[in-house]
């Protein structure tokens, strides 16, 4: 980014994020209008979005986005004045300007050029603008001068960094950019307004920044209009100044210096020795005695006594009738007219804050700091496990007291910890409803979405990880799921099909759910298919869910043709992978004629479990608590058959010493622990159990991290290392075992 | 003593901007994302030289913002300046009726800004 200081640097990043984030809350907002009109609050906030970012743009010197967002501005102020609807065109255009400034800024981020997809989608945009801003106007105003088809003026990003140096399209003139010019001597003559004070100006800060653009060669402070003390308001202003004045700038520049006080007060540059006719109605304009003022511009050097002698017999031939000064009074008017305004902005002001905002106030904070303070907390769960375990053992009641209340405390700075990682669902959901509105476009299906479960919170990390499959789900119900409006007219459904997503919490885990109302699955097609690609064999009896389940296996698709929306069949099995890999699993409910459900099911957060501690000869294992259904008594008669009945089903069992070739002499009482997984259940036998327990997740090194059977382990309070069981893993290789011993039976 | 400007705005990126600005001028610079946060900014700063303000924000706009803090006794002298842009005139009438006086069009170069300021307040 040529030769940009961190600082700004570092502004450019936030400005990318804080863009990003109002292109976001744009298209929301956007969206919402196009279901459910259009509102007042959601147009200002459209507006607001492209405001900030021009506003914010202008400050790097991005041209191309200031010129960009000020034709959207533009249509937009229409439409929020009401002189134009914000008809289905305009949403449509809207979103379009909203995805074009993203990519903008993308490309800007990524230092990549902009090519002539992005300049062709540019001029269309703009192009475009122009007619929505034209088409039916009301008030038929002209738009901005600028060309309405003008093209990037660079095809490399980088070079728009370049114009910071060269400011344009501001309509500030910053003295310093004039051409060199030789130096002129000017009179300027102040009198500043009695309420300058109150207005928080100072005229010894103007006077001191006029010294910025010149010299002043002579000055002479005017007091005739203060009152005599007693009447005098200290907070009003009585002051004048008349001062000669030497420098390069030009009139405007000068006059641009008291551009803040200009409205109150009266100011009169001109050039010295020049104009008799000019000083003369200047004398006449100002209220102090003529002679006076005569005697002290010639004190401050702007006229010569000659010069201001020839002035005064010039006064006597016209003998004009003095003009009266209209400017304070245009200002009274302008309060009275402003008053009734203000009053309704701030009722307006006042509703809106009453109205649900979702505004909200936000530090942002690097992921990797977090992370790094939930690895220390976790530190500190073992760390206070440990101290109050030594605590228990010295048998001293104030240690074992104060070790238990920080081991309390910590247990709360855990849960704020993570707390900090979760975000909101509907940051989540926040993309769907543009993605279904234009999934919808293409599959030319008329269909709406349905979001509720707002409020529901998940890891920052999952919600990441989670989102391209769900994704992918939300498009294959639209695609595969919901009907054609023939079809669906034919089964006597409405034309208009629907999508929801929820999100909820459920027993210490986050559940989403992607409902369609559309024809459900098709059993006996997946079955086909399944057939087809041998994934089953003809004999196999299988349940509704273990035929739905057959979707998700690898290079399985129903779909008879290929399409843009759900791709080649090789998404369902990536969404299982993707949710099994934060630890979640994904079930499917489906009724034909009436939809299918698909819900995911998620661990809370990634780095903390609740763990199921049981014990292995001298050693603990732990089983993630939410695979774990109930804890049986090994039966004493029972044989080392390989499974049992429970509640008249078989459960196979799975001996954990035999896994992990473990010597346990044959104790008296083991104990069952029956564990799920999908479908699939299975019983694991273990030397005893030990209860429940927090257990942070510590991944294991390179070299165990393909263990079969253990997917983490975790560190005991003692101190131990207790490995943490992959449950769906176990029961994969008993079943694979089972089957392949299972003709010998 | 360096001189104390609050800058009100809910772009962060804006603020960032004109704060570097404004400490490269010799400021020193305390800033706020809205009216709201505004108020409490100055409520809890020890003294405030000059407000730059933001005139379309949530929460609590500009225009409240100013009214509001022009009510306090200890601010009735401060300096104020708005930021609008051009299309907001009827904004910046506003605004000056409720006590800022000086204004800033946005877009602006932060050199603007130290300029505007600078002819406000000495550093």
């Amino acid at each position: 980014m040529m030769d940009m200081d961190p600082q700004m640097a570092a502004a450019l990043q936030t400005f990318f994020e804080e863009s990003r984030d109002l292109l976001q809350d744009m298209e929301s907002a956007l969206l919402f209008m196009e279901e459910q009109g259009a509102d007042l609050e959601r147009i200002n906030a459209v507006f607001r979005a492209a405001h900030t970012i021009k506003g914010s743009a202008g400050l790097f010197g991005l041209e191309e986005v200031v010129r960009f967002t000020h034709r959207l501005e533009n249509l937009l102020d229409r439409i929020r004045s009401g002189s134009k609807m914000l008809t289905p065109s305009n949403i449509t255009l809207l979103l379009s300007c909203g995805d074009h400034i993203n990519d903008y800024l993308d490309r800007l981020a990524s230092a990549s050029p902009l090519d002539q997809h992005f300049l062709a989608e540019d001029l269309r945009l703009l192009a475009a603008l122009q007619s929505a801003l034209e088409e039916k106007s009301i008030s038929a105003d002209s738009v901005s001068k600028k060309g309405a088809a003008e093209p990037f003026s660079s095809g490399n990003a980088l070079e728009v960094y370049a114009q910071d140096e060269n400011p344009t399209g501001t309509d500030y003139e910053f003295p310093s950019e004039n051409p060199v010019k030789t130096a002129a001597n000017w009179h300027i003559s102040l009198r500043f307004g009695p309420d300058t004070f109150r207005d928080g100006m100072d005229p010894l800060s103007f006077l001191r920044y006029l010294q910025q653009l010149g010299e002043i060669t002579g000055l002479v402070t005017l007091t005739d209009a203060l009152p005599a003390l007693c009447v005098m308001d200290a907070e009003t202003c009585y002051l004048g100044f008349e001062i000669g004045f030497r420098s390069v700038a030009d009139k405007a520049s000068i006059l641009d210096v008291f551009d803040f006080v200009k409205d109150n007060s009266t100011i009169h540059v001109l050039p010295a020795h020049s104009q008799i006719a000019a000083y003369l109605k200047m004398i006449q304009q100002l209220p102090e005695a003529d002679q006076h003022l005569g005697e002290i511009l010639v004190a401050v050097g702007s006229l010569t006594s000659e010069e201001l002698e020839k002035a005064l017999a010039l006064q006597e031939d016209t003998d004009q009738a003095g003009q009266h000064l209209p400017l304070g009074e245009i200002l009274v008017d302008q309060q009275m007219v402003q008053e009734p305004v203000v009053h309704g902005a701030l009722e307006k002001q006042q509703q809106q804050r009453e109205s649900k905002n979702a505004e909200r106030q936000m530090l942002r904070v690097r992921a990797t700091d977090l992370d790094h303070l939930v690895d220390l907390v976790g530190e500190l769960v073992i760390a206070s496990a440990a101290n109050r375990l030594f605590a228990g053992q010295e048998d001293l009641e104030p240690r074992l007291e104060s070790a238990t209340q920080v081991a309390r405390l910590v247990e709360e700075i855990r849960d704020g910890a993570l707390q900090l990682r979760m975000i909101d669902v509907a940051e989540l959901f926040q993309r769907f409803p543009r993605v279904v509105r234009d999934t919808a476009r293409t599959l030319n299906k008329d269909i709406r979405l349905e979001i509720s479960g707002e409020g529901t919170e998940l890891d920052k990390s999952m919600a990441e990880k989670i989102s391209d499959p769900l994704m992918h789900l939300v498009r294959n119900a639209m695609d595969h799921g919901i009907e054609a409006t023939e079809e669906r007219l034919a089964a006597g459904k409405s034309a208009q099909g629907c999508i929801k997503l929820h999100a909820r919490h459920d027993s210490g885990g986050i559940v989403l759910e992607v409902s369609d109302d559309g024809g459900g699955l098709n059993r006996e097609k997946i079955r086909r298919k399944a057939l087809e690609k041998e994934l089953i064999t003809a004999e196999q009896m299988l349940s509704d869910g273990e035929i739905y389940a057959l979707i998700f296996a690898p290079g399985f698709s129903t779909a008879d043709t290929i399409s843009d929306i759900s791709g080649r069949g090789v998404g369902m099995d990536v969404v299982r992978q993707n949710i099994e890999s934060v630890r979640g699993r994904i079930e499917i409910n489906s009724t034909p004629g009436q939809g299918t459900t698909m819900r995911i099911y998620l661990p809370l957060t990634l780095s903390i479990i609740d763990g199921f501690l049981v014990r292995l000869a001298q050693d603990t294992y732990v089983i993630p608590a939410e695979a774990v259904e109930e804890c049986l008594e090994y039966p004493q008669t029972h044989g080392s058959i390989g499974y049992m009945e429970l509640r008249d089903q078989p459960l196979p069992l799975l001996d954990l010493s035999t896994v992990f070739k473990k010597t346990v002499f044959t104790e008296n009482r083991r104990n069952i622990v029956v564990v799920r997984h999908g479908m699939e259940r299975i019983g694991v036998v273990v030397s005893g159990i030990l209860g429940n327990q927090q257990t942070v997740i510590k991944p294991l090194g390179k070299l165990f991290e393909r263990v079969p059977g253990v997917s983490a382990v975790t560190i005991l309070g003692n101190g131990d290392v207790a490995p943490i069981l992959d449950i769906p893993t176990l029961i994969q290789r008993h079943y694979a075992i089972s089957a392949k011993s299972a003709p010998v039976h | 003593m360096t001189k104390n400007i609050l800058v009100v705005d809910d772009s962060a990126s804006l603020r960032q901007v004109v704060s570097i600005a404004l400490k490269g001028g010799g400021y020193n610079v305390i800033e706020a994302c809205d009216g709201v946060d505004g108020l409490a900014k100055l409520a809890a700063a020890e003294k405030i030289h000059l407000i730059i303000s933001d005139v379309n924000m949530p929460n609590m706009d500009g225009i409240t913002f100013v009214k509001t803090l022009k009510q306090k006794p200890e601010y009735k002298f401060t300096p104020v300046i708005m930021l609008t842009t051009e299309a907001e005139e009827e904004k910046k009438r506003e605004g000056q009726a409720a006590g800022a006086k000086a204004w800033v069009i946005k877009p602006f170069q932060p050199q603007q800004m130290l300029a505007a300021v600078s002819k406000l307040v000495l550093p």
